[in-house]
């Protein structure tokens, strides 16, 4: 009998190459969306079993056996990452024609699941190659120089990684989190790792999962990288495969916590390692959500948004408190299901009008009115408007942030949803209002398949917002106590209180009486967008009257000295000084000299001899 | 079972608040006409000024959204008023705590941005980047501000909060919380959009900004979310600082001192350009509020 586990794990890497090797339209499409569904069918059907006990699997390979397990807290991520998996897959079923996206979209799919289902380094690390290959392979088809940008730091990230799972073997000589938990719980009392072996292994996770997860100043990647793809994938690489970086953050609590909470000790009753991530956390939410909002391309606000919105994933867990930990895990279940749908709304307008600055759009809200509807209810659920998703996980920060005595922290949660609402309601506004340009007047409705997509990942944004009990309670099953208490409808936590659905009512309450007061007003007459106030001067059609670029240009005034300062440019700088020094070296050695290369050829020898080589 | 008796309660102070605020209106264009020693017009004009906007026969519409946006804004402000303990109301408010009131606050501001936005009009649109950055700039000072409040309390539930400053003197007789009041505020100003920071509708520059394309039965809904907001709000202030209220008397008086402060304030300094606010929120204000968090840990 084949093994539930491997079904889930390696059907979407199946569907994808028969999908490549097929290649058939219509069937290419049928196959993708089958094994993008599969492993959330498989999860459903999986669900109640995974509470009671977790369901192991493993794999023997010459020597190395690989151990899966399905436990609460993997079924979470693994749940979510195969909802948007199936919605990307719908998605890329109206905007993706080639077989070679299908193929590797759906094997970073594949590798996402290992991540999330492994349970020792070897898996844990394969997958996470696995994962990174295939999003890079789906970088560069479009974009060779965002693709390295990517690679490269996904390459620092992984010897990171792979130079700490090194140390951890050394000393544990344990592959497996069982036993290096075990190990370096014990060890926390022995102190044979000592503090400097402990904080160079807790530095060398923290570069490798911050690069997946984006985090500042190692985010410089993300923009290209998300800009760079098919934009129905980018639901996918922003939903749920940068949450493995966040689940690389848990996984460092769970496997090193005690230990690092032994070794580096305490900073104003805070967790001298938490209170790092929680900074990282905080700094990345601040400058992501200000770069976000000075954006002029659709896909790089949504990438910028992205970076900032895991910071508060990030935030949360550097708490260091069971409620930060309940709010992490919740948004990371919100930011993939309005993340998701914000980059599904943008693959369709990006495929029915074929523009990405907002300069060339406006308008589309007569022409799109599902998908703007859609785009409405993610924008609600990012800016944090009661009762959405987003709202229900940003409430659990903001509680659990000031909770745990981090006021600046807080403040910059604060600052962050300010921006957060500037930058969609600049989205809004470009996109869908004001002046159409006369280029656009036949845009048509997204297609049915990536409207479908839309759906699947609306109704949560929804579900989970007017009913935020059904996660939580589900978090504190997983985290084994009563942490945020109330019912499916109302959470409570020691010293606040959130009822969706009354705030619903209320809300709809309120509509209703205004509702009323305009169906009994006067009658209306519809007169077009061009037709307004201009202080007295008649304005003809041709004037273009809404503001598209440079939105927010009295922002970028005000932070004209911090924005000289990037990252990103001091990356690009250094690379080219590597080039530029490797340059160097090659014309210096390589001068085409048959003299100079008998020197060298001599030198070496005469090294080798030295040496007792020869 | 159901509560009538709530239901009542929460007709009857949906009736009160629109009232109220209109009335609270009326005094600020009373008080401002005062300063600048003219007679002003009477205290219930801005009643009769919404009564005229419903009796108008004929309103223009640029679309759905258009429509939408005042109504969804008057219906999030009236949520927002019944989660806040007025007096010795409390409808709602044992059912959602500060962070859930700070957000629904500001959730009628999208209402009404969306309306501006989709009303095609570049004044409208200038409005609401303007009221978009005074809100990213005024955030930092604001958030600081509720976070001391917390701490020291140590609790988010405004019911509490009113409670504990019963039994232990008002949130401004602690230092602490005295500096928050102070930029709390400042931020008060631009959250009712009162000079120096009304930069998102600056009639003498864009007319009005987000409100410019609004007549007729849209603008009469303006106004009436505008009177309800102006009374949650200065509700607001008085429950979190000035030790809330044990009825509607009591909240009356402290919501109208919040609102002298406001007007005085209003009646003697320029406008700010937007860099200008942003540069000032981001200094003196958030340094005390800074100060103020640090105390209170």
């Amino acid at each position: 009998m084949i093994n539930e586990l491997l079904i889930i794990l390696f059907a979407p890497l199946v569907a994808g190459v028969l999908a490549w090797a097929l290649d058939i339209k219509g069937i290419r499409e049928a196959i993708g969306i089958i094994g993008a569904a599969l492993p959330l069918a498989m999860l459903a059907k999986l669900y109640s079993q995974v509470l009671d006990e977790a369901i192991n699997y493993s794999i023997t390979i010459s020597g190395f056996t690989l151990q899966f397990q399905l436990n609460s807290m993997s079924w979470y991520f693994a749940a979510i990452a195969s909802l948007v998996g199936l919605a990307m897959a719908f998605g890329m079923a109206s905007t993706s024609k080639s077989s070679y996206e299908w193929l590797f979209a759906l094997m970073s799919y594949t590798g996402v699941l290992g991540v999330f289902l492994s349970q020792d380094f070897v898996g844990f690390f394969l997958f996470w190659e696995l994962m990174t290959f295939a999003s890079f392979m789906m970088v560069l088809k479009r974009n060779r120089h965002e693709s390295l940008k990517y690679f490269v730091l996904s390459v620092i990230g992984a010897y990171a990684m792979l130079i700490a799972i090194g140390m951890l073997y050394a000393k544990t000589g344990a592959l497996d989190f069982a036993s290096i938990r075990q190990a370096l719980y014990i060890d926390a009392a022995l102190g044979t790792i000592t503090t400097r072996e402990t904080a160079i292994i807790f530095a060398l996770f923290l570069t490798a999962f911050g690069v997946k997860a984006g985090a500042f100043p190692l985010h410089v990647w993300v923009p290209g990288a998300y800009s760079e793809t098919d934009q129905s994938y980018t639901a996918f690489f922003s939903g749920a495969l940068s949450k493995a970086g966040a689940y690389g953050f848990l996984l460092l609590y769970i496997l090193m916590g005690y230990k690092l909470y032994a070794t580096l000790g305490t900073f104003h009753n805070h967790l001298v390692f938490a209170y790092i991530i929680a900074w990282i956390g905080a700094l990345t939410v601040v400058i992501a959500s200000f770069l976000a909002v000075l954006q002029e391309d659709i896909r790089k606000l949504f990438a910028y948004s992205s970076v900032g919105q895991v910071g508060y994933i990030l935030l949360a867990i550097g708490t260091g408190t069971a409620l930060g930990f309940s709010g992490a895990l919740f948004h990371v279940l919100s930011h993939a299901v309005f993340k998701g749908l914000f980059w599904l709304v943008t693959a369709a307008i990006i495929l029915q009008t074929g523009k990405t600055q907002f300069k060339d759009m406006g308008g589309l809200a007569e022409k799109m009115p599902f998908t703007f509807a859609m785009s409405l209810i993610a924008v609600l659920s990012l800016a944090g408007i009661p009762p959405m998703a987003g709202f229900a996980s940003k409430w659990l920060i903001y509680e659990a942030a000031i909770q745990a005595h981090m006021p600046l922290v807080a403040g910059a949660i604060f600052l962050g949803s300010a921006l957060a609402f500037a930058y969609v309601v600049r989205f809004l506004y470009a996109v869908w209002f004001g002046q159409r340009p006369s280029d656009l007047e036949d845009v048509k409705e997204a297609p049915l398949p990536l409207l479908i997509g839309m759906a699947i990942l609306a109704i949560p944004n929804v579900l989970f917002g007017v009913a935020p009990g059904i996660v939580t309670d589900y978090i504190n099953k997983m985290l084994g106590g009563e942490i945020v208490g109330g019912n499916y409808y109302k959470l409570v936590t020691p010293t606040g209180t959130y009822n969706a659905l009354l705030v619903t009512v209320a809300l709809v309450l309120g509509l209703a009486i205004a509702g009323l007061i305009y169906i009994y007003g006067a009658k209306v007459r519809k007169i077009p967008v061009t037709n307004t106030y201009q202080s007295g001067n008649p304005v003809t059609e041709e004037f273009n009257l809404s503001i598209r670029k440079n939105f927010y240009r009295p922002l970028a005034e005000a932070l004209a000295f911090w924005l000289r300062h990037s990252f990103d440019r001091f990356y690009e700088r250094v690379a080219g000084m590597a080039e530029d020094f490797a340059d160097w070296l090659r014309e210096g050695f390589y001068n085409g000299n048959v003299q100079s290369y008998s020197w060298y050829l001599a030198i070496v020898l005469l090294i080798l001899a030295l040496w007792g080589v020869l | 079972m159901f509560d009538w008796k709530l239901v009542l309660e929460v007709i009857g102070m949906i009736i009160y608040a629109t009232f109220m605020g209109f009335i609270f209106m009326g005094i600020e264009r009373k008080v401002m006409a005062r300063i600048q020693r003219r007679v002003g017009p009477p205290i219930y004009q801005p009643i009769i000024d919404t009564l005229k906007l419903l009796g108008k026969k004929e309103s223009v519409s640029h679309g759905l959204i258009y429509d939408f946006g005042p109504v969804f804004a008057l219906g999030a402000s009236i949520a927002a008023l019944l989660f806040i303990p007025l007096g010795n109301f409390q409808l709602f408010s044992a059912n959602a705590d500060l962070i859930v009131v700070a957000y629904l606050l500001e959730v009628p501001m999208l209402g009404t941005m969306l309306g501006a936005m989709s009303s095609g009009n570049p004044y409208s649109a200038l409005g609401v980047q303007r009221g978009l950055l005074t809100m990213v700039a005024m955030q930092l000072p604001y958030g600081l501000a509720l976070i001391a409040l917390v701490q020291h309390w140590g609790t988010f539930k405004l019911s509490d909060i009113v409670a504990l400053q019963q039994a232990h003197g008002w949130s401004i007789t602690v230092p602490a919380l005295f500096l928050a009041m102070i930029v709390f505020d400042i931020v008060f100003q631009a959250m009712l959009g009162l000079e120096p920071f009304d930069i998102a509708s600056a009639p003498a520059e864009i007319s009005m900004g987000p409100m410019v394309e609004y007549g007729g039965k849209h603008a009469a809904l303006l106004f009436t979310q505008h009177a309800v907001q102006l009374f949650a709000e200065t509700a607001f202030f008085a429950v979190l600082f000035l030790g809330g209220a044990s009825n509607l008397l009591e909240l009356l008086i402290k919501q109208l001192a919040v609102l002298f402060i406001a007007i005085f304030v209003a009646s003697i300094y320029p406008r700010f350009t937007i860099d200008q606010a942003a540069k000032f929120f981001w200094k003196w204000p958030t340094i005390l509020g800074i100060i103020a968090v640090l105390l209170t840990m």
